[in-house]
């Protein structure tokens, strides 16, 4: 093997190794994770290094709040001992008595870290190479050793108030409970029985037995509730020994619950449910160290999917149905309902480009929803439309295309997906009877279903409005007539029409009562009381209505002058919706008199002036997901997304 | 459509400046009877009126009816029609130019203590300030005690912006018209008219609410 070859073979397993290394802190996410967010340090790194970052607003702060809390100079971000070129990672995972928050970051210098909290004054204990501290209530744990840094956080879910689990852990009040339901959580964890092994970090054993089931009764909590058969057995826990000779164990809330006459009652059943949580984030967190690489988050297809190098941060949820549902209180009313059935995972990511700032958004769905999304969204923006743009004059527009006549055929499936089995007959003869009634292919010949709104900015128009004036003589009051020029956004908002019938009776009633004029070639109509009037006209399969004269005028002579860029034609002509605004074109719009003093007028001006260009667009749907951007064009001044992003908010902050 | 029609409403709503005008005229006769005539003109915010009227509801506040809005001045005349002493009971509603006026006459001038108050109660408005008013024939005094409200500050800062815009430029302006002529006014900020049998006071509502401005007046009227 020549050289070159040996190189190249020794380089590419470097880079393996690396890879798999950086890889290592993603595969520790487990596989239920609801959230997982991820961090991309090294693409930051590459748009702002970190000497950069330390002198913006953010990183003073945290300098100075590291600073303050060691009693000791932190200049610099990279004295905390991350890696900072590296993926941080933040999930969310629970079951339905906890929720826990985890930190993953990578660490570069453990030794640091522990100079850290030791410079705070904060106590960790130390186990083989993995170091713990734990916060005042245990409740929070933060884990750490030579490349990993683990935090996880337990929060109690306060929808679980099952009185018999709340025995189990020792809560006697239950009419405490009741009193202040909203406060009170607690925790019945459900692991199965089997022991845990010892693992290498603690010696606490920890054996749980599941305890018998009891009936639960209902009326604690919820007024409209009635008892409920038992869903969950509540489990025992029994720490049977702690390690005598660990230096900081986990906190006894319990016995540090404060012991004052008034409520007692209430710190003592707070106090329990602390440790309820506390017992179950130690055993997250022994689990995170000692698993193997059995189940993780990368075993998700989907996940894996979502996984993008490109994105600065990008955040996934697993199935809107399961988060929300983790959360959303378990009772009668929303049994069986769902809002968000059928939607499955959620990803965001955000890109800091050079040119733009972008966030990508797309939601999946199970093969029904998507295959109706596909049938409404078939349509797209009548491209006549674009005849009637000019974007030298327009600020901002917003355009929709939606299949009117699908989705009315759709509706009743959509409904009866919410409604779920709760409803089943009642809807479908509902849906039948919309079907029956409603002829979708004639609304949809009336109102195609797509639109477009242009906003071509503001203008000022004289208004008459009623005072008074007092005579030197005797104050006596007369009424006088005033004017006072008023600013109006001038707008046209167009749609597709082919059925006119019922329009064209509109006009005819509207003449005949005369607050609808015909101009020859488009009509006027004037709104009682307002200095506005609005103006419409219709041709074959178009319908405009919009606040200037002289624009209607032109687009009924078909004089209209257009003027599209190739970049809003594909944004008009490909998506199902599509947004632009320019705030710059707005700048020097705004009249003075509205905003009040000059200098806030000048202020206004100048953030107008520094945002650039908003673009929003949905993308067609791509097997089961839509998915959709927002970007925003960064000013050429600036070097990258991320410094604009920080001199905006800084700018902001004056 | 619906949602584009209500998106240009609001921007309507947005841009327009809005302010509006409270009057306040009483005329008193030697023998302390006389007529009162209370206008609120919010014609000078008509076009933002009238869009908002429009609407179901708007930042978080529900929009009165006209017929509502009629129905509530009706009811306020017929409480004044009630009370003791008060007679002549008229009002006017200009729906046009959203122009509102009461007038009445009264026995005595301290039939009309509280009855501001006791009127926006009905019109479920917080009022800002409470006054009385006195008129002594003896001596030939007038005079007006004006409380503010502390509580009136607490709501007005609970307001969003917007909102509290619509206050910024609006104005309170009373009117005290006598059949002879004043001699002392004690009130910095008013106003004693060429003949002297007149006295104005013109103030910011801004400063009414804040509780800055106060339109506390001891008038002697010349023997």
């Amino acid at each position: 093997m020549n050289f070159l070859t040996k190189l190249t073979l020794t380089l590419s397993v470097i880079f393996l190794v690396t890879e798999l290394k950086a890889q290592d802190l993603q595969r520790k996410i487990p596989s239920d994770a609801l959230v997982v967010a991820t961090l991309k340090g090294k693409n930051m790194l590459e748009l702002m290094s970190t000497n950069e970052f330390n002198q913006t607003f953010l990183g003073k702060k945290i300098l100075d709040k590291v600073s303050r809390s060691t009693k000791s100079k932190v200049s610099q971000v990279e004295e905390l001992g991350f890696n900072l070129s590296a993926d941080f990672y933040y999930y969310n995972q629970g079951n339905d008595s906890v929720s826990y928050h985890c930190l993953l970051a990578p660490v570069k210098n453990a030794a640091k870290l522990d100079e850290l909290y030791t410079s705070s004054g904060l106590k960790f204990n130390t186990a083989g190479n993995w170091r713990t501290y734990y916060n005042l209530d245990s409740t929070e744990l933060t884990r750490w050793n030579e490349n990993t840094l683990y935090f996880i956080k337990g929060e109690g879910k306060t929808s679980y108030l099952y009185p018999a689990a709340q025995t189990s852990i020792g809560i006697t009040d239950t009419a405490a409970v009741a009193i202040d339901s909203t406060v009170v959580d607690t925790v019945a964890a459900t692991y199965d029985t089997t022991e845990i092994q010892e693992p290498a970090v603690r010696k606490t054993k920890v054996t749980k037995t599941k305890a018998s089931g009891a009936k639960k009764k209902g009326k604690v909590h919820s007024k409209k509730r009635k008892a409920r058969p038992v869903r969950k057995k509540p489990v025992q826990i029994k720490e049977e020994e702690a390690d005598p000779t660990e230096a900081v164990a986990m906190a006894d809330s319990v016995a540090a619950a404060p012991a004052y006459g008034m409520d007692n009652g209430y710190s003592q059943q707070l106090a329990l449910k602390k440790r309820a949580i506390a017992k179950c984030v130690q055993q997250k967190a022994d689990d995170f160290v000692a698993k193997g690489e059995s189940t993780s988050v990368l075993d998700n297809k989907d996940y894996v999917k979502s996984i993008d190098g490109h994105a600065e941060i990008s955040v996934w949820i697993a199935g809107l149905d399961k988060l929300i549902g983790g959360y959303m209180p378990s009772n009668r009313y929303f049994d069986g309902k769902s809002m968000f059935k059928g939607y499955g995972s959620v990803v965001a990511k955000l890109y800091l480009e050079d040119k733009n700032i972008k966030i990508g958004t797309a939601m999946h769905f199970d093969q029904d929803m998507a295959d109706i999304f596909k049938k409404v969204n078939k349509r797209k923006l009548n491209k006549k439309f674009l005849q009637y743009v000019n974007e030298n004059k327009l600020i901002g527009y917003m355009a929709y295309a939606a299949d009117t006549k699908a989705y009315l055929e759709a509706y009743p499936k959509i409904i009866s997906r919410f409604y779920g089995s709760a409803y089943g007959d009642e809807i479908g003869m509902a849906s039948d009877l919309f079907s029956l009634l409603l002829d979708e292919d004639a609304v949809s010949k009336v109102v195609k279903g797509d639109g477009l709104f242009i906003f071509n900015g503001l203008s000022q128009k004289e208004v008459s409005y009623k005072s008074y004036e007092y005579n030197e003589e005797n104050f006596e009051t007369k009424e006088v007539t005033k004017t006072k020029k008023e600013t109006l956004p001038d707008f046209l908002l167009m749609f597709s029409s082919e059925d006119h019938q019922l329009i064209n009776k509109l006009i005819a009633y509207g003449v005949k009562k005369e607050f609808v004029k015909n101009n020859q070639g488009y009509y006027e109509l004037s709104i009682p009381k307002s200095p506005m009037s609005l103006f419409f006209a219709l041709k074959k399969d178009m319908i405009f209505l919009g606040s200037n004269a002289e624009e209607m005028a032109q687009i009924a002579g078909d004089r209209y002058v257009a003027k599209v860029s190739s970049r809003h034609k594909k944004m008009l002509s490909n998506a199902n919706y599509a947004a632009y605004f320019s705030s710059k074109k707005l700048a020097g719009k705004i009249p003075a008199e509205e905003i009040g003093n000059t200098a806030k007028v000048e202020k206004a001006n100048k953030l107008l002036n520094s945002i650039g260009d908003i673009y929003m667009k949905s993308n067609p749907i791509e097997g089961n997901a839509i998915s959709g951007e927002v970007s925003m064009d960064i000013p050429a001044s600036q070097p990258n997304a991320l410094k604009y992003l920080f001199s905006l908010i800084e700018e902001a902050k004056k | 459509m619906k949602g584009y029609l209500y998106l240009f409403l609001i921007l309507v709503a947005c841009c327009c400046s809005s302010c509006f005008q409270i009057v306040e005229e009483i005329n008193l006769s030697d023998n302390g009877t006389g007529t009162v005539n209370l206008t609120v003109n919010l014609s000078q915010s008509k076009t933002k009126v009238a869009s908002i009227l429009l609407l179901d509801s708007v930042n978080g506040y529900k929009i009165p009816s006209k017929q509502k809005i009629q129905k509530e001045m009706d009811e306020v005349v017929t409480y004044l029609k009630n009370s003791k002493g008060i007679t002549n009971v008229s009002r006017k509603l200009d729906l046009e130019n959203f122009i509102a006026s009461v007038s009445f006459s009264f026995n005595n001038i301290s039939n009309i203590n509280n009855i501001s108050q006791n009127v926006l109660k009905k019109l479920k408005v917080n009022a800002i300030s409470s006054s009385s008013y006195s008129f002594s024939a003896a001596n030939h005094v007038f005079e007006r005690n004006y409380a503010h409200h502390k509580e009136a500050l607490v709501q007005y800062n609970k307001l969003k912006p917007e909102v509290k815009n619509v206050f910024k430029e609006a104005t309170y302006t009373s009117i005290y018209r006598f059949e002879v002529p004043v001699s002392v006014c004690t009130n910095p900020l008013a106003k004693v008219s060429a003949s002297k049998k007149a006295v104005m006071v013109r103030t910011g509502m801004l400063g009414l609410i804040n509780g800055k401005t106060n339109i506390s007046n001891r008038i002697t009227l010349s023997k």
